[in-house]
């Protein structure tokens, strides 16, 4: 152990004292504590960052002949360039069904096809997030975290209330503010022990009361509606895993971050609701609460935030102009405020010296490319998560390369074994090459 | 490939006529063969099969999902540009135009008849809307359903079941609302809380933070002045200033301010009451705070209030509203506005109803009309100071402010009289116990809207009880838990048809009364309607027809007005933009809110007053109350109230089209969109509603940077055939109505602007007159705005077509299939027997078969 007269965070980590003194790593302080001796290798992570509507398209993307590491960022992606070596930005990655122009995240991660099932104007499945839940989820407080903004889509997303859907392809809802986000995942509830697990098991009966009702409910009602009713159960379902791993969890407080938050303001909009949001989910990684996290940022009140007068979506149909320039502060700024989440990511250790960047896997993207175009979907891949070799500028040679196959290769890469995703027809090789 | 057609095509062919005689489907004409084997063959047939595709096999019928996607497919490549690649002989201009535009129609149509289920009706649960209005129906208090999960819909109506999901977040939503709604109800005490009462006169404070401020002005002025005076021997810090500069600041800020707090000081209407203004940091506002020790309830403001002389008309409102956390200065979370008609000389006393909740703000405020915004009041306070140095002129005065409350119409309130049907006292009751096993179940059948819940669940509801009662709670209190459980239960949360052993089956009275109070009311059936239904009376197609007028008639039935025009005209972009305020000043808040609430009057007065649905395309009166008829500049509207009256015969309002929120939707905030307008026409006036915007289109570029007049621009659309499929027939309506100005002002010329992007070529500007003649789709022609809205008038029954569709479709819950077509000739042919008359869809539609039948 070294000898520092003054300690820093870092001493901290390195000394023996750090599984007590720092509160990261939850999981492993509970789980492991009879075997904290032995080494754990730090879990793995994901996160998915959806931006709506597109990007500026001559602008962001790089130059498609530059290929490889040699390559130049572009003004859209130069507040990235402290991070040029930890990045990949890859092209011609595309969802095959999706026809909808204004719709950046319905089918984002799901590869959905909306009109597959005859009889139906509407469908979706899983997205690539939730399936690493399923997984990654075990050992959390919560199985996953889903992130939004208040207020209806204006921002290009399209139908869905997260970027998430379940594995009935159901919408899964998202925490649409910083205050609603920060109480979840830090606040802890004052009442003693024993009161909440009397709440608890007064949960357990009105689960079970509402089941009994639903359970006569059920009889006679047609198929569609039987089907309709199965979300009901299905949400059921879900609260009653969620109790259980309440119970498990009751008796240990939620860890605190090294750095200090303070309860978000109330009416954040825009940029700084965004900083507060990465500021959360970093937070939320360093103490473990959960491994899995998606963003549908907002954009409309982004671009407001910084001082436009347009809409995201006359924004997202730019000609030369105040469109084009609101566009392109918009991508300079996503930009900028993710290279800034890097580095927290960076700045964190894990127990055995990497950092949270070096196991968690981040992409940010949507299906939008730009304006209308559905076609290479714009997508930036960071963190060492799944193993990609990174520092690079890859384009697919099939400009029709399913964008499942992303999504596929950061499964398999972060150690969740499954043949496919959405359309998925492979493994993208060239990442890990 | 030279030979002519293929066999596979050409039985693709033969079973599409034998198929076309049979029933309507989707199928690209035959005519565009010619095209698709001059430009597609070659390459894509079954020996070549080029990047996998084979067209030859493709049926020019589009009735599956596999040759859907197949189409879309080739949509796809020809709105992008891809096919035919680019060392192949191209389509012509206009046979892509046509080519395209069948295809994109044609498969619309065919994803319709691939998603129609045939008539299904859905178990649909209850929307935000619906929920809100039960919980109130039940237990007689207000909640805010904001907290629950979005009905999401891709699109269509939030009364879609099959688009309406669970999820488990929705659910513990659903019990925490339902504690809150409890809390609320539950008020049991013997007499109603004390009415608290309040009076106040601002002037003094007000007065005197104004002579502070303006003294302190003045004393740092005189001491600059002092400095100067004495600037040769010494420094600003001797004066108590930092350095010169900051003597200079000072000055300015004398200059800036002094001026207008001396001015409201000195004007006799300061010494008796507080005059509302704009100042340099937002607009002053007369507040009331309510105490927390207060009861929540509903209060009664009295605001004696008088406008000024001379103030402008549009100024004469006064504007009420919360004051939230994040509201900035002036800011505030709008409840109404209201005409001042008070003079100084005979002052008016205006009582405003203000609802207090429990948590969450308790100031109120009010002020003058104007934009929600700081910035706002900020630039219309300089603009105004730079013309004569104090600051706008003041509208309105007020003299004091009286607050009441909380009133109670009703002691014990009605929730708890429906719950405690014995009487409040339950500790009088012989069997306590017995007594809340009996609110338990009665509550439950109502909550199930009179459905017997199983014993079961009731035995389960009145077990929670129990184990709260013998943790030491009293009844009133162990008895939330079982109530809150029941309004998270299914047979609460849905409305339930059950079909045991069949497909379909017509309604009981009972689900039909349920069906058609949500369909009219977005909550459950009252009294009267459940009367008649238990007498098995509501399927005799007279009394149905009575209980819908009654149910029309009721305010109640705003719900479905107000809903179901949102959502059918897509009235939501109204809320999408915040208007400039330089541009368009009087475009405020209240002005928006009256614009959009002129909409659901219009048609309530269509429907009451039985007149025919086109009167919604031109007619000769509008429906506005005095705040919207001082904004079209109509005179003589007295009250808030919303009124017929009679317009000029060269007007541009009366109609839709005349309306400011139809217009204002179809702009950006800054300027009117043509595009956005005229598809809406052709949407939801015309029932030619364009195909979705294409994905991957090529974006125009040739002429970026230049100044367009809107008819150059119009004519670039046309350039490419991506574009014109659909711009040739969109834009010329939009042109039609650019006399409207984005915030739906009448105007004769219009301002271009364009920024440059590089600094030589700065902002440009041009003024041209507005040029509105133009042809629709059909082919009628028109001069003018007058001569578009006669053309559209003269096409009513399109309009009505798509309006049983939309009507359909919302009171169903369900989306509207090709396999409704019967139905809706069968509503069409009603009620144009009764001159289009908008009530007489509604009664048909109510009586019809699928409205009483379970499918």
């Amino acid at each position: 152990m070294k000898s520092n007269p003054i300690p820093n965070r870092r001493t901290f980590l390195q000394s023996s004292s750090a599984l007590i003194a720092l509160p990261f790593l939850e999981s492993f302080g509970f789980r492991c504590f009879a075997s904290a001796a032995t080494p754990v290798a730090p879990p793995k992570r994901l996160v998915f960052l959806g931006m709506g509507f597109g990007v500026t398209r001559d602008s962001w993307f790089p130059d498609l002949k530059t290929t490889g590491a040699d390559y130049e960022l572009t003004p859209g992606l130069s507040p990235l360039a402290r991070h040029k070596d930890d990045i990949t930005v890859i092209q011609n990655l595309a969802n095959q069904f999706n026809n909808e122009a204004h719709w950046g995240s319905t089918f984002w991660l799901t590869g959905a096809n909306r009109y597959a099932e005859p009889g139906q104007s509407f469908r979706n499945s899983i997205s690539v997030d939730q399936v690493a839940a399923e997984t990654l989820g075990k050992e959390t407080r919560f199985s996953s975290i889903q992130l939004g903004y208040r207020g209806g889509d204006n921002s290009g997303h399209g139908p869905g209330l997260s970027l998430s859907w379940n594995r009935q392809g159901k919408p899964v809802a998202a925490l649409n503010t910083p205050v609603t986000a920060f109480h979840r995942l830090f606040s802890d509830d004052s009442t003693p022990l024993g009161e909440r697990q009397a709440a608890l098991l007064q949960r357990r009966s009105v689960l079970d009361t509402v089941l009994e009702d639903a359970k006569s409910t059920r009889k006679g009602l047609s198929k569609a509606d039987t089907d309709k009713l199965d979300e009901y159960f299905q949400s059921i379902r879900e609260i009653e895993t969620r109790l259980s791993k309440e119970e498990e969890w009751l008796d240990v407080p939620k860890r605190k971050p090294s750095q200090p938050l303070k309860e978000p303001g109330e009416g954040l909009e825009g940029v700084e609701e965004m900083k507060v949001m990465y500021d959360l989910i970093l937070a939320a990684m360093e103490v473990d609460a959960s491994r899995v996290f998606s963003y549908r940022q907002p954009l409309d009140t982004m671009i407001r935030s910084m001082g436009s007068t347009i809409t995201a979506h006359n924004m997202s149909h730019y000609s030369d102009g105040p469109r084009k320039d609101v566009s392109e502060q918009r991508d300079a700024k996503q930009s900028e405020l993710f290279a800034h989440f890097i580095d927290g990511m960076k700045s964190i250790q894990e127990a055995d010296g990497t950092s949270l960047f070096d196991n968690t896997t981040l992409t940010l993207g949507t299906n939008i490319n730009s304006i209308h175009y559905l076609n290479n979907c714009p997508t930036l891949v960071t963190g060492g998560g799944s193993g990609i070799k990174h520092g690079r500028h890859l384009v697919m040679k099939d400009p029709k390369t399913p964008l499942c196959n992303l999504w596929l290769s950061l499964l398999n890469g972060s150690g969740i074994e499954t043949e496919s995703h959405g359309d998925s027809t492979g493994i993208i090789d060239e990442l890990f090459a | 490939m030279k030979s002519a057609l293929t066999p596979a095509f050409l039985l693709s062919l033969l079973t599409l006529s034998a198929y076309a005689a049979e029933k309507p489907g989707a199928a690209m004409p035959e005519a565009h063969f010619a095209v698709f084997e001059k430009y597609c063959l070659e390459c894509h047939d079954s020996l070549t099969e080029e990047g996998g595709v084979n067209l030859d096999d493709l049926s020019f019928k589009i009735d599956s999902v596999a040759s859907a996607e197949l189409w879309q497919k080739v949509l796809n490549s020809l709105n992008s540009g891809d096919m035919p690649p680019e060392d192949e002989p191209q389509l012509s201009d206009e046979e892509k135009t046509v080519f395209l535009d069948d295809l994109s129609h044609e498969l619309v149509e065919a994803r319709e008849i691939l998603s129609d289920s045939g008539g299904m009706i859905t178990m649909r649960r209850l929307n935000r809307r619906e929920y809100e209005n039960t919980i109130h129906d039940l237990l007689g208090v207000e909640i805010d359903a904001e907290d629950l999960p979005a009905d999401t819909n891709s699109d269509g109506f939030d009364t879609t079941g099959a688009s309406l999901f669970f999820s488990s977040d929705q659910f513990e939503q659903y019990l925490k609302l339902a504690h809150s709604a409890l809390d609320k109800t539950l008020l049991l005490s013997k007499e109603p809380p004390r009415v608290m009462r309040f009076e106040r006169e601002s002037e003094p404070s007000v007065n005197q933070f104004f002579e502070k401020q303006a003294a302190k002005l003045k004393r740092n002025f005189d001491q600059a002045q002092e400095w100067r005076a004495a600037a040769q021997e010494k420094t600003p810090k001797d004066f108590g200033f930092i350095d010169e500069n900051d003597v200079a600041f000072h000055e300015r800020l004398y200059n800036q301010q002094y001026p207008t707090y001396r001015q409201y000081l000195d004007r006799p209407e300061s010494k008796t009451g507080i005059l509302l203004y704009r100042l340099f940091n937002g607009a002053v506002l007369d507040t009331v705070n309510i105490s927390p020790k207060w009861p929540a309830g509903e209060y009664t403001l009295k605001v004696r209030v008088a406008a000024l002389k001379g103030a402008p008309s549009h100024e004469r409102f006064l504007e009420y509203g919360v004051k939230t956390a994040n509201g900035r200065a002036g800011e505030l979370d709008l409840r109404g506005c209201v005409e001042v008609t008070g003079t100084m000389d005979n002052p008016q006393t205006l009582e405003i109803p203000v609802t207090v909740e429990q948590s969450g703000s308790r100031s109120f405020g009010l002020r003058q009309r104007q934009h929600n915004n700081r910035d706002a009041a900020r630039a219309y306070f300089l603009r105004s100071q730079v013309q004569n140095k104090v600051g706008p002129p003041p509208a309105l005065w007020i003299d004091r402010i009286e607050i009441s409350g909380p009133h109670f119409e009703t002691w014990p309130p009605r929730g708890v009289a429906d719950l405690f049907f014995k009487g409040r006292e339950w500790w009088k009751q012989p069997d306590e116990d017995a007594y809340a096993r009996e609110i338990i179940e009665r509550f439950a059948t109502r909550a199930f809207r009179i459905k017997e819940p199983s014993p079961a669940y009731l035995e389960k509801l009145y077990e929670l009880y129990s184990k709260e009662k013998s943790g030491g709670k009293k009844l009133h209190e162990a008895i939330r838990e079982p109530l809150a459980t029941i309004l998270a239960s299914p047979g609460f949360l849905y409305l339930i048809e059950p079909v045991p052993g069949q497909s379909k089956r017509e309604l009981t009275d009972l689900e039909l009364a349920v069906r058609l109070s949500y369909f009219l009311w977005s909550a459950p059936p009252d009294k009267t309607l459940y009367e008649v239904a238990r007498a098995g009376e509501l399927n005799h197609p007279a009394k149905l027809a009575e209980q819908t007028n009654r149910m029309l008639r009721d305010p109640r039935s705003d719900a479905f007005i107000s809903s179901f025009a949102h959502q059918w005209l897509h009235m939501e972009r109204l809320d999408f933009f915040q208007f400039d305020f330089r541009q368009f000043p009087e475009f405020d808040d209240s002005v928006k809110a009256a614009a959009r609430r002129e909409v659901y009057e219009t048609i309530r007065s269509v429907i009451n007053e039985q007149r025919p649905l086109g009167d919604l395309l031109k007619a000769d009166h509008v429906v506005v109350n005095n705040l919207l008829a001082n904004y079209y500049g109509l005179e003589g509207v007295e009250g808030d109230a919303f009124q017929k009256v009679s317009l000029p015969a060269d007007s541009p309002r009366g109609g839709l089209l005349g309306m400011a929120a139809t217009m204002a939707m179809g702009s950006d905030g800054n300027r009117s969109s043509p595009v956005e307008r005229g598809a809406w026409v052709m949407r939801k006036l015309l029932d030619d509603p364009p195909p979705p915007a294409p994905a991957n289109v090529p974006q125009l570029s040739r002429l970026e940077g230049q100044l367009l007049s809107p008819r150059e621009l119009q004519n670039a659309h046309m350039e490419e055939a991506q574009c014109a499929q659909c711009h040739r027939k969109i834009d010329p309506i939009g042109y039609g109505l650019e006399n409207f100005d984005a915030a739906g002002k009448w105007r004769e010329t219009m301002i271009l602007t364009q920024a440059g992007r590089k600094k030589k070529n700065a902002k440009r500007k041009m003024v041209i007159d507005i040029d509105a003649h133009g042809q629709l789709p059909g082919g009628a022609t028109f001069e003018d705005f007058a001569g578009l809205r006669d053309s559209i008038a003269n096409q009513r029954s399109a309009f009505e077509r798509g309006f049983t569709e939309a009507l359909i479709e919302y009171a169903l819950g369900r989306p509207y299939g090709f396999s409704d077509e019967s139905l809706r000739e069968k509503l069409l042919k009603r009620a144009r027997a009764k001159d289009g008359e908008m009530r007489e869809f509604i009664l048909a539609l109510v009586q019809s078969k699928p409205f009483r039948t379970k499918k």
